[in-house]
Order: structure tokens, then C-alpha cells, then sequence
């Protein structure tokens, strides 16, 4: 039987815990932050690269060399911005991380702020979170109150404030500089790159924007022998623990923190506890409504961010998605289409354009309109996305587009051989 | 200066510099809608993609870079007419495509449209969407431009003017995805007065001038180098105009006088260029106390023959102008008074005007001042107004003969009175007016579109205009009519061009010297004695 490795969730999975700043204390919480503050900030970075750690948003960019990208000596304040403004679909990690154990991500959001050299660091919750929000409010209110937050916390001399803004809605504003032009009151756009945010981000200063479960690692990290023990947690280049939100046609859906080294196979079939109904597995979307499909078949592979590399799709976000025998491709590619059109910010011609007639096109073989032409030209339209497009939106609307037909051709031309 | 390669030839660059403005520079056309040189890069419209085939360290670029967004750099090439590079752009002409109307034969974009030149080039010629298309429609945004939101292809460089080049931030994108539009915050008319720029930078037909809708197709429209004249600033124009009609300015770039950009009311001075029924159209002679038509040679005649009989004193000539003349016409004034009269009574009206300063260069376009030649007329020491006591003193006195160039003192009655009782008032003029009124001889001359010239700007920068349209039949330049009229004086040597006025007038007039006509090229040329006070104020503009 395959278990839970606790690292991130030692104290959700506790049933006593209340995730109050004292429970938190009484579970060994801020033991790290005092240690951090005894730390040099180039020591805790050096720290962080050293235990592998990658970005768990989605592009699995290594978390530490992303800090020491951070301009330095430019005069201009830093900032470090918690994106949690979690959006991709089937993904849900970052929510319970704030629903149940606000301080542990807050006493990451505290290291990594003293790693940068930030004095103001902005949490960016997607609007719809609306416990999120007010538990993280209230988990920030009493920090201030028990002095971790504001001048001088741990007699450290080190000043901090955080700020929680709310997002209004858009998918795109998950992507790091269009979260920074929203912060900054304006249209959530994504900005030309380069200038990276590690040089220019946040009004024009250098910024890191990080997820909440990145952050939420640094406490185990950064405690004692927390390099080495994160490190042991997987394969080389994809240390630690990670939370996989398994969701679709299984018994036991939710979010689960598994090493990197599991096998996606005993993910589904032993946490999971298989596929709903006893029926047949059909394919699986492994990390999140961006990455290509994969078939019943492939699913034999360890579910980390190289191991899926390999066999041609990504683990993003670690959200599986599982769908079984019966369910509808076409209407499932309709719904992520949709979904993409509706999310797309509009700038970039490819995406703008692309989204909208992929759907149409898509809608088109549900109506009973569908031929070989029209898969053919669904095809084109969704590579004519992939590499052209400003952000990576345009290639997370197009890889599905292009898998779902290059794996199940059968189901389009069902839908009008038939009719 | 470092140098990289665009399809194997060598290109200068300056560090920092994106790849498609060192090309550009070159005159290397990379295909772009959304770059603008004055603005920010927002890399959207994807269509000026190239392949990087070394980035500067033997290794290729993953995918088409966009030349807008990407720094050149040593050593680094790229190719832009590869097949990959074909396919990009194709592909991304044909999203392009997929919700414009197509609305090419009534659409006054067309012409000079770059999707529509674009789609000829990359475009397949056949459309594969079959489905009913975005409508957005029309939205009345103000008095000068049009807004046709159906052709619009969301480059956001209307969004990006009124955000970065003007300041006033009334324009912007609405909606997101599919949905993204462009219109005014809370429907309010725009209210800057450089919207015509907008016309300009949208690479298709969603803003188009009001002035010039449906007018004329834009390549029957010959185009001429000129200065607008709306006032002291001089921006480069190109007139365009067909069949001697005159149908639109449009700004000319130049880094050091306008940038790209220039200002409404400049743009509307087109009007005037039209203006026939107010135009003295022949040489007119007082004849029993009217104004009657006469030949070139009898007008001549006639003033040589009074100024013959009278053999005036110096201190019994006079000259008045405006500063709407250009260099050479003033030049040539104060020639004939010096070698004809050995006079030096030559005033024009110079008051103060004032300059805006403003974070927004655009604004500094627009002066108080509304003649074209001000500084001229202060580097060949024509001075004086009403208020100076020499004007006062030299009408005083008995005056034989009174010159008048254009309108000067326009409002100064007393002045016109008084000037009434000498015994020769030639006027040289385009338009009947007070002068012209009192005048004995009146020598029709040309608008500016219609002869050549030079003026000098606000900063003392001197630039040519071209013969845009033929003028009217029966007149001549100004400074054909005072070389004409010198000669008729018994003056020898005759000029026979402005280039010929010039180059001697820079060889007489310290202020003008070192320069030649031919030195001033397309962009003009600074004086090299420059006046340290041009009577401006500076005021804070208003925003």
C-alpha cells in the first residue's frame, strides 16, 4: 500500500490540529524563521538551491536560482509576491495549504522574504477564494499581533509587512507578470520577457514570484538536516515531496503529498483506489487542462517533472485528471476549449484568434459538422498556436488540442461517420 | 559599434538595441503591426518574427524569436526570409485574418494598409473560416477620427499613444480574449489635440481622419516634402494632394523638429491650401481711385515709373511684413530697400509667444505663435512692432513709398491709416485684406504649398519646402516678384532660384552662415549664430 509522505501536511493530516498561530507554534512552527534570522539571506538562497527544490506552480523552475537571479545593489526595493492565485484546472494544492495550514505557507513567505531582502511582500489570492482569503487575513492579523510581522520580529531587525490582494477572476493572471500588472492596479497582461521580474517587476523593482507550495516547502527546508532529507524524497532533480490533486473517474479523489519517485500507475490505482464504478481507464490529463493526454498505456511512468518530460508531456501542476472508458473526448476537448477562449487576455494574435476558432471548430464535430478536413484544420490551428504566442496560454490551449487528436482520432471521426 | 547579421549582411547596432530597429535603420523591412519606434514594445501582434539562427554563441535560437522584443547582439544571426520564417508569418497573417471584415473597397485604409499589404505578400488568398465573424462595430469617438472597430487587429498602439505619447489617457482596451476591443473610458469623446496621430500609427482602418474620409483613394495621392506653417514649431509634413487639390497633411519624421507626430489643428491648415475665391488672382493697379486688373509688366512699369518721378529719401521708404514669409522673400525685402532705396525701415510684427513644457513631448509641439518664420525674420534683424518708437517715428514723418508683405499689423488701425496718405503702397499679397484696400499696385503671391521656400523654426532650425500644386495661373513667388521688381527698379543681377536666393543670402546674412540650400537635406539645419532671445515664454501646459 502506497502512503502519504507528511512533510507539507504533518499537521492537516493531524484531526486535532486548528491551524491557530498557537497550534502552529506547538507543532515546532517559526523554529526555522528564528534559525533563517541567525542566517545570512545569501546563505538561506545557497540553502534553497542546494536542496533542488523546484517551482511547484507549474514550470518546475528551480526556486533558488530564481532568488539569486534577483538584481542586486539597483538602489530600488525588492518584493517577493506569493502567487495564489491557483487557476489551472483540476489543480486545488494551494487551497488547502491556505484553508488548513495558513502559517506554515506565511512562515515561508517570512524566509523567502528574508532571502530576497524584501520589506513588503504581497500575497496574490485568486478572488474566488473567499475562506482563503479572509483565513489568510486573520493568520496575518495575528502575526502582527504576536510581533512576526511589522519592525523588528525575533529581535531580528529585520522589517516586514505583508499584503493580501485579491485578484478579479482571470485565469491569466496565474502567469507571473500579468499577476504583477494586476497587482499594480492595471490590466492583467503578460509582459514582454525579458526583462525577467527578477529585474524589473513589480512597479519597475526586482520581484520573485513564487507559489504558495514552493513557499510552504521552506520551513522543512530550512530546518535542521531539511536539505538533505528534502533531497531524499526523490529522484535527482526532483527532490521533495509534492501535493498531487487527483481528481475525475476515481473512488477516492483529493489531494494527496506524495514523493517524487511514485509510480502515476499506483497513484490512481492504490491512492486513488482506482477508477470509479470498476470500470476501464481511458486516458489521464497529468498535470492540469495544459498538458497532453496520455493513454491508459502510457500512465507506467514516475510521476515527477522529468520521468513525464520523457514520454512527451508535463507534470505542471501536478493535477491528474482521470477519465474513464465512457467519457466523451470531444466533449471534454469542447470544455477545455472553452475554457481557453474564455481565459485568453486577448493581446497576442495567436491566442486571441486561435482559442476562439478552435472552439468553434471543435463545436462544429458536436453539432454533427465534423470531417476528416475539419480534424485536419483543428489540427493546424492548434500548432499554429504552440511557439507563437507571447505567453505560455497559447501553448497551454494548443497542447491538448493537438494530443487529444493525435491519441483519439476515433472519437472525432465517430461523431460523423456516424451522423 | 558592435555588429550582427541579418540574412548574411552586417548590421550596426547600438547595445541594447532590438533587432528590428537596428534592421529598420538599415533599411531592412522586418513586417510588423504593433512596434512603434516612440512607444513601448508590447511584442503582440507576433508578425515580425525571425529565425535566430546563432544568438551570438553558436547556438540557434528554440523557436521564431519576435525582432521586436529581441536585444541584438555581437555576432548574432538571423535569417528573415527563410521558409520558416514564411510559415510564421503566414500563420500568424492568417489569424489575422479570421475576424477582419475584408471590407478593403470602402475602407480609405486601403492603399496603405499593412494588413492588407501583408496578406498579399504571406497570405494564401483563400480563407478556411467558415464561421460568422467578430462584430464589434463603430463607436464615435470625438470630432477628428473615426473608429471602426470591426477592422481593428488589437496591436494596441491607439492604447499605448494616449498612454505614453500624450498622456491623457482617454483610450484603452476593453474586454479580454476574442472580446478585446478598443474604445474611450465611459463613451466620452476624446479630447487631445494630436487624435490625427492616431490615424496614423493604426496600421489598418479602424481609425481613420474624419477629414479625409471617403475624399480619395490613397494611391492616387502624390505626395511633396513641405513644413506645416500652422505655427513656429515647423513640423515636416508630406502634403499629399491629387489633381491640384490639396487632401491631407501627414507628419514626416523628423528626430529633430516633431518626431513622428503632429497636431490637429497643424494637420487641418490643408483647408487654406484649397482656398481659391479670397486669392488676389492677378496684378491689380488703382486705377481713378479702383482696383483694376493689369499685366505683370505694366504693374512693374507703373511702380518703376512713380518711384522714378518721386526719387524717394531713405527715410521716406518703408517696408512692412508678416513673419509668414519665408527666409528669401525677407531677404530679398530688405535687399531691395538697401540697394534700391539704401533704406533699412523694414518692421514686422514680433510679439511674445509663449512654449509649453510638459513630461509629454507632444505637447511642446503646439506655440502661441502661429507663423512659421519668426526666427527668420530675427536672424536678418527685421524688427520692431506698434510699440517701438523707430515704426512710430518712420510713419510720423512724410512717406513716398510703402512696401507690404503678406498682412502684417492686421489689427493696428492707426497704423493702416496713417500709412494710407503715401503716395506708392505696393502690397504683396495672397488674400484681400485692409492692405490691399489702400494698396495702388497689389502683386498677387503664392501659398506655401505652391512655391519653394525656407523658414526657420522656433529653435532656429531652417527646412525647405517643396512645390506641392501648381498655383494659381496669374501669380508668382514672392521672391520672384522682388527680384523681378529690383530689376524693374534698375537694380542688375538677377537671382533665378531659391537655392540661388539662399546661398546668398547665407553668404550676406551672418546668421545664416555656413549653411547652403543644399546642406539642409531632408531634416533642415540649424543656424549657426543663433539669437539668444526669441521673445518666448515658457508656460507650464495644461493638461
Amino acid at each position: 500500500m502506497l502512503e502519504e509522505t507528511l512533510v507539507l501536511f504533518k499537521n492537516i493530516r493531524n484531526p486535532d490540529y486548528d491551524k491557530s498561530l498557537a497550534a502552529y507554534k506547538k507543532s515546532g512552527g517559526y523554529k526555522s524563521l528564528k534559525k533563517v534570522f541567525a542566517m545570512k539571506p545569501e546563505d538561506v538562497v545557497q540553502e534553497v538551491k542546494e536542496s533542488g527544490i523546484r517551482g511547484r506552480g507549474g514550470a518546475g523552475f528551480p526556486t533558488g536560482l530564481k532568488w539569486s537571479f534577483m538584481a542586486k545593489g539597483t538602489g530600488k526595493p525588492s518584493y517577493l509576491v506569493a502567487n495564489a492565485d491557483e487557476s489551472e484546472p483540476g489543480t486545488c494544492k494551494d487551497r488547502e495549504l491556505m484553508l488548513k495550514d495558513p502559517h506554515l505557507f506565511l512562515e515561508g513567505m517570512l524566509i523567502g522574504c528574508y532571502a530576497i531582502g524584501c520589506h513588503h511582500g504581497y500575497i496574490y489570492v485568486r478572488g474566488e477564494f473567499f475562506p482563503s482569503i479572509k483565513i489568510l487575513n486573520d493568520a496575518v492579523d495575528e502575526l502582527y499581533v504576536d510581533g512576526l510581522l511589522g519592525p523588528d520580529p525575533l529581535g531580528s531587525g529585520f522589517n516586514l509587512d505583508l499584503t493580501i490582494h485579491t485578484g478579479a477572476g482571470a485565469y491569466i493572471c496565474g502567469e507571473e507578470s500579468a499577476l504583477l500588472d494586476s497587482l499594480e492596479g492595471k490590466r492583467g497582461q503578460p509582459r514582454v520577457k525579458p526583462p525577467f521580474p527578477a529585474v524589473s517587476g513589480f512597479n519597475g523593482c526586482p520581484t520573485s514570484v513564487n507559489n504558495v507550495e514552493t513557499l510552504a516547502c521552506m520551513p522543512f527546508i530550512l530546518s535542521d538536516g531539511g536539505v538533505d532529507a528534502f533531497k531524499s524524497f526523490g529522484p535527482q532533480n526532483n527532490s521533495g515531496t509534492h501535493l498531487v490533486s487527483l481528481s475525475g473517474h476515481v473512488n477516492r479523489p483529493g489531494v494527496y503529498e506524495l514523493r517524487m519517485d511514485v509510480n502515476m500507475k499506483d497513484i490512481i490505482y492504490d491512492i486513488g483506489g482506482g477508477i470509479l464504478n470498476g470500470k476501464k481507464l481511458k486516458g489521464v490529463i497529468p498535470g492540469g487542462s495544459s498538458s497532453p493526454v496520455m493513454k491508459a498505456d502510457e500512465i507506467d511512468v514516475l510521476y515527477n517533472f522529468d520521468d513525464l518530460a520523457k514520454v512527451g508531456t508535463m507534470m505542471g501542476s501536478a493535477a491528474i485528471m482521470v477519465f474513464d472508458e465512457d467519457t466523451d473526448i470531444v466533449k471534454l476537448l469542447h470544455r477545455i476549449t472553452r475554457f481557453y477562449a474564455h481565459e485568453s487576455c486577448g493581446q497576442c494574435t495567436p491566442c486571441r484568434e486561435g482559442t476562439q476558432w478552435s472552439k468553434q471548430i471543435v463545436r462544429d464535430f458536436l453539432s454533427g459538422n465534423g470531417s476528416d478536413e475539419k480534424l485536419k484544420r483543428l489540427d493546424r490551428v492548434g500548432g499554429n498556436m504552440l511557439g507563437t504566442s507571447l505567453c505560455a496560454l497559447g501553448d497551454a490551449a494548443a497542447m491538448p488540442i493537438q494530443s487529444f487528436i493525435n491519441k483519439f482520432p476515433e472519437d472525432f471521426r465517430k461523431y460523423y461517420a456516424t451522423a | 559599434m558592435p555588429i550582427f547579421h541579418i540574412d548574411g549582411e552586417p548590421v550596426e547596432f547600438e547595445p541594447g538595441e532590438k533587432i528590428i530597429s537596428a534592421a529598420l535603420r538599415c533599411g531592412k523591412v522586418i513586417p510588423h503591426y504593433c512596434y512603434h519606434p516612440g512607444m513601448s514594445v508590447v511584442a503582440t501582434c507576433r508578425m515580425c518574427l525571425v529565425d535566430v539562427i546563432d544568438l551570438g554563441n553558436g547556438r540557434p535560437a528554440p523557436k521564431l524569436q519576435t525582432a521586436c522584443s529581441m536585444d541584438a547582439a555581437e555576432g548574432m544571426k538571423i535569417e528573415t526570409l527563410n521558409k520558416k520564417v514564411e510559415e510564421g508569418r503566414k500563420l500568424v497573417n492568417e489569424f489575422l485574418l479570421v475576424n477582419h471584415p475584408l471590407d478593403c473597397p470602402i475602407c480609405d485604409q486601403s492603399g496603405e494598409c499593412a494588413l492588407q499589404d501583408y496578406a498579399f505578400e504571406y497570405g494564401s488568398g483563400k480563407s478556411e473560416m467558415d464561421y460568422s465573424k467578430r462584430v464589434s462595430g463603430w463607436r464615435d469617438i470625438g470630432t477628428f477620427v473615426a473608429l471602426e472597430r470591426n477592422r481593428c487587429i488589437q496591436c494596441s498602439r491607439c492604447d499605448r499613444f494616449t498612454r505614453e505619447i500624450t498622456g491623457t489617457n482617454e483610450f484603452g482596451m476593453f474586454n479580454r480574449g476574442h472580446e478585446l476591443t478598443v474604445d474611450t473610458y465611459a463613451d466620452r469623446p476624446m479630447t487631445n489635440k494630436f487624435q490625427g496621430n492616431m490615424a496614423d500609427i493604426c496600421p489598418v482602418g479602424a481609425i481613420t481622419e474624419k477629414e479625409f474620409r471617403f475624399k480619395r483613394r490613397v494611391w492616387k495621392l502624390k505626395k511633396n516634402r513641405s513644413i506645416c506653417t500652422g505655427c513656429s514649431t515647423g513640423c515636416n509634413v508630406t502634403i499629399e494632394h491629387d489633381r491640384n487639390e490639396i487632401f491631407r497633411l501627414k507628419p514626416h519624421e523628423n528626430q529633430s523638429v516633431n518626431k513622428w507626430w503632429m497636431c490637429d489643428e497643424g494637420r487641418l491648415t490643408y483647408r487654406m491650401m484649397n482656398e481659391r475665391k479670397t486669392r488676389i488672382h492677378q496684378p491689380l493697379g488703382r486705377v481713378d481711385g479702383k482696383l483694376e486688373g493689369i499685366s505683370w509688366e505694366d504693374a512693374y512699369g507703373a511702380i518703376a515709373e512713380r518711384v522714378g518721378d518721386m526719387s524717394p529719401l531713405p527715410q521716406e521708404v518703408l517696408a512692412l511684413t508678416d513673419t509668414h514669409a519665408s527666409n528669401e522673400e525677407l531677404f530679398l525685402l530688405k535687399k531691395l530697400l538697401k540697394d534700391i532705396f539704401s533704406a533699412d525701415n523694414i518692421f514686422c510684427p514680433l510679439p511674445t509667444w509663449e512654449q509649453y513644457e510638459s513630461d509629454f513631448f507632444i505637447n511642446t509641439l503646439i506655440t502661441s505663435d502661429k507663423t512659421p518664420n519668426r526666427a527668420g525674420a530675427l536672424a536678418l534683424k527685421i524688427k520692431g512692432d506698434t510699440k517701438t518708437a523707430k515704426l512710430k517715428k518712420a510713419i510720423e514723418g512724410d512717406l513716398k513709398v510703402v512696401f507690404v508683405l503678406g498682412n502684417p499689423f492686421e489689427a493696428e488701425l492707426e497704423v493702416q491709416e496713417k500709412l494710407k496718405r503715401a503716395q506708392l503702397v505696393v502690397h504683396l499679397g495672397l488674400f484681400h485684406n485692409s492692405w490691399s484696400e489702400i494698396a495702388d499696385v497689389v502683386l498677387p503671391g503664392q501659398y506655401y504649398s505652391e512655391k519653394e521656400g525656407t523658414y526657420t523654426n522656433k529653435n532656429q532650425r531652417v527646412q525647405a519646402t517643396e512645390i506641392a500644386v501648381q498655383a494659381l495661373r496669374r501669380t508668382r513667388p514672392e521672391w520672384q516678384i522682388l527680384t523681378e521688381l529690383s530689376q524693374a527698379l534698375g537694380k542688375t543681377g538677377f537671382f533665378t532660384s531659391v537655392p540661388q536666393v539662399f546661398n546668398a543670402m547665407s553668404w550676406e546674412v551672418k546668421a545664416f552662415s555656413g549653411l547652403s540650400y543644399e546642406s539642409l537635406g531632408g531634416i533642415g539645419k540649424e543656424l549657426t549664430q543663433k539669437a539668444k532671445d526669441t521673445g518666448m515664454k515658457v508656460v507650464r501646459a495644461q493638461t
